[in-house]
């Protein structure tokens, strides 16, 4: 929205005053008075300050969209369009100067000058100055704060004399960053405040990988937890012993492993060593179903390790017979009958 | 002697074991482990140390196993007093009026004795416990000027464990030359306990012992059979590795994750079992092994043996040996059960 200062309307009349109160000490009395008020009334070439419109520059201002929700840090950018007539010129030392920050009473309006650019555009009969100001705001309090982009005034030059143009103050507020009191969010709905949304991409793509790696972990602990197996009773004695056994050769090499292996199984199931099957299934009575085959392991197990010439009572290829046996157990392990 | 000789005659020898054990069983009822292993000492030429309460049968047990192997059978009480030349010989006056020196009981026998009787031997002085720990070792005796032998002698001795007073603890190197220490236990069967009572036949001991069969084995044959069987009878890498690892775990049994509840085990033994105690185990095996019809020894002959033949060997803390055999028991199990083999 483009907020346009005009002075146009307003014939130059800096002597009118002092031409009044000279007819009034003419006139004497009441009717010099009477007269003054109307002198007064219709002079609208006085600005709202007090400082004349020079009908030698024109004066226009294009301030920030809202004039609300502005916060500590916050920075407002007016442009201010000087069309100053030939011969007149703009004196740039008279410009805002960057940091500076208008006093008054000794006290700092806590809104900065924090950049000036200025754009000239000669015409036939006018120049054209367009100034860019920036301020920023240095000032914040608990409750919503008056504030103003202050009047400036800068010098023009011609015909051997110097003027100066008053650029209008621009008032605004300063939220507080944090509410003060009991406020119904619900309630403040202004359209001025604007949602006040951060980038939280990367935070987003932080919290993914961070998922990630926790459910990684979460796998890997699962995994640890359940003896280095994927589901309930994967990882038993037996199971881990039947995997194992697959790959052994049908070697007497093999058959050796094999069994020693599967003594490991009984062993560990068992909580101690196993030497026969009346001690095992004492202890763990799901077994009850490979009794027998436990009896002919224990026997093939005597004849691998310590007798090789006694009878084990398995036919055919003892690896094969070994594989089966183990499955069983792991079967008897798992619940399975 | 050819294999195929050998073979048979341990087969036969075997039979004549086994109808051994049936005669004694006979006559001492409800104590059918203790008659295996004696039989197992007997096999494996080994001295041993019967534990058990007054009136349990010990004496009754050993007369029936002297008739059953023949031989000289000689017994002697231990007693404060007795000093070692009461085993050699005693002196008295005879009728005629002059001294006279007759041998003692272990020269009695002469060769032939084959079964020795310690009664009570930790109420002897340590100096009985050394001319008679001399004899176990090397089966002779220097007497009146001449080396006697005893080739075929077996010592069996036993002790009270519960009576201590004018008693002398059998030091370790003294327990260490029996082969086993045989609990003698009395029988938990009610129908065996009422027997002993009411039946008539266990009222006079001597007439109870002439119910075995004498000589059925001869005991002059014993050593040669010895020799032979433990030849015969196989060790396996396997199982001489599982013995291996039963050696070391009795002598640092926490290694082996043997744990007992109320004992600091890394402080309990103070020294395990020793290299003549375990060559003893497992000629005890390899009977038991034969004993059961088998040309090889496996983890059951060692574990029907190894506390008979190990518990009493190990020294513990004194602060546990008040709890001696409580405590050895656990430790023998608790290895048993932590060494696997294969």
């Amino acid at each position: 929205m483009k907020k346009l200062f005009s002075n146009a309307k307003t014939p130059n009349a800096p002597g009118i005053p002092f031409l009044t109160f000279g007819l009034a000490r003419r006139l004497g009395g009441l009717t010099g008075f009477i007269v003054m008020l109307v002198a007064l009334a219709s002079a609208p070439a006085f600005a709202e300050d007090g400082i004349a419109v020079d009908p030698r520059v024109s004066v226009k201002t294009i301030e920030p969209q809202r004039d609300v929700g502005y916060s500590v840090g916050d920075i407002l950018e007016r442009t201010i369009i000087l069309e100053a007539k030939k011969p007149y010129v703009l004196l740039e030392t008279s410009l805002p100067i960057a940091g500076n920050d208008k006093k008054r009473r000794g006290k700092g309006s806590g809104v900065e000058v924090r950049d000036v650019k200025l754009e000239t555009t000669r015409g036939i009969d006018t120049t054209t100055y367009t100034l860019h100001l920036s301020y920023q705001v240095f000032t914040n309090n608990i409750v919503a704060k008056p504030a103003n982009l202050p009047a400036e005034f800068v010098k023009f030059g011609g015909e051997g004399k110097n003027f100066q143009i008053r650029i209008p103050s621009w008032s605004f507020r300063i939220s507080p960053l944090a509410v003060y009191g009991s406020v119904v969010v619900e309630r403040d709905m202004s359209g001025f405040r604007g949602p006040l949304t951060l980038d939280a991409t990367r935070h987003h793509q932080l919290l993914w990988v961070a998922l990630g790696i926790l459910a990684a972990s979460l796998l890997g602990l699962l995994y640890v937890l359940g003896t280095s197996s994927w589901l309930p009773r994967m990882g038993g004695p037996f199971a881990r012993a039947y995997r194992d056994l697959k790959k052994l050769p049908t070697t007497p090499e093999g058959l050796s492993h094999g069994v020693s292996r599967l003594h490991q199984a009984f062993n560990v199931t068992a909580g101690n060593s196993v030497f026969d099957r009346t001690a095992f299934l004492s202890r763990k009575p799901g077994f009850a179903p490979v009794g027998h085959e436990i009896d002919q392991f224990f026997g093939l197990s005597r004849t691998v390790f310590f007798e090789p010439t006694a009878p084990h009572g398995i036919d055919g290829d003892a690896m094969a017979w070994l594989r089966k046996f183990c499955r069983r157990c792991r079967d008897c392990e798992r619940g399975l009958k | 002697m050819s294999s195929t000789t050998a073979d048979s005659q341990l087969t036969d020898w075997r039979e004549h074991a086994l109808k051994l054990e049936s005669e004694i069983n006979k006559v001492v009822v409800g104590q059918e482990r203790p008659v295996r292993l004696i039989t197992t000492a007997i096999f494996a030429r080994g001295h041993v140390l019967l534990e058990g309460d007054v009136g349990v049968g010990k004496t009754t047990l050993l007369r029936a196993f002297t008739r059953g192997i023949g031989g000289g059978y000689e017994r002697i009480e231990g007693t404060i007093d007795l000093m070692p030349n009461d085993l050699v010989y005693h002196t008295y006056l005879g009728e005629d009026g002059r001294p006279h020196v007759d041998a003692g009981p272990l020269l009695r026998c002469g060769e032939s004795l084959a079964v020795f009787f310690f009664n009570e031997i930790n109420r002897a002085r340590p100096q009985v416990h050394s001319l008679l720990l001399r004899v176990m070792a090397e089966r002779t005796l220097s007497a009146f000027n001449k080396e006697h032998y005893f080739p075929h002698m077996l010592v069996f001795a036993d002790r009270n464990q519960v009576e201590k007073e004018e008693t002398f603890d059998i030091p370790s190197a003294a327990r260490d030359r029996f082969m086993m220490e045989i609990p003698i236990a009395v029988p938990s069967d009610p129908d065996i306990m009422e027997s002993l009572i009411f039946n008539t036949r266990f009222h006079n001991a001597d007439k109870l012992v002439e119910n075995v069969q004498p000589d059925v084995l001869h005991y002059d044959k014993l050593n040669s059979i010895a020799v032979n069987l433990q030849d015969h009878v196989q060790a396996s890498p396997t199982l001489r590795k599982y013995a291996l690892e039963l050696w070391l775990a009795t002598r640092h049994p926490g290694q082996y994750g043997v744990k007992i509840d109320g004992v600091d085990i890394n402080r309990l033994v103070l020294a395990g079992a020793s290299p003549r105690g375990m060559s003893m185990m497992l000629r005890a095996a390899r009977v038991n092994a034969w004993l059961n019809n088998r040309d090889a020894v496996l983890p059951e002959d060692i574990h029907t043996v190894f506390h008979e033949t190990v518990a009493h060997r190990l020294v513990f803390s004194p602060v546990y040996e008040m709890r001696r055999t409580e405590i050895a028991r656990e430790l023998l199990s608790g290895i048993v059960n932590a060494v696997s083999a294969p």
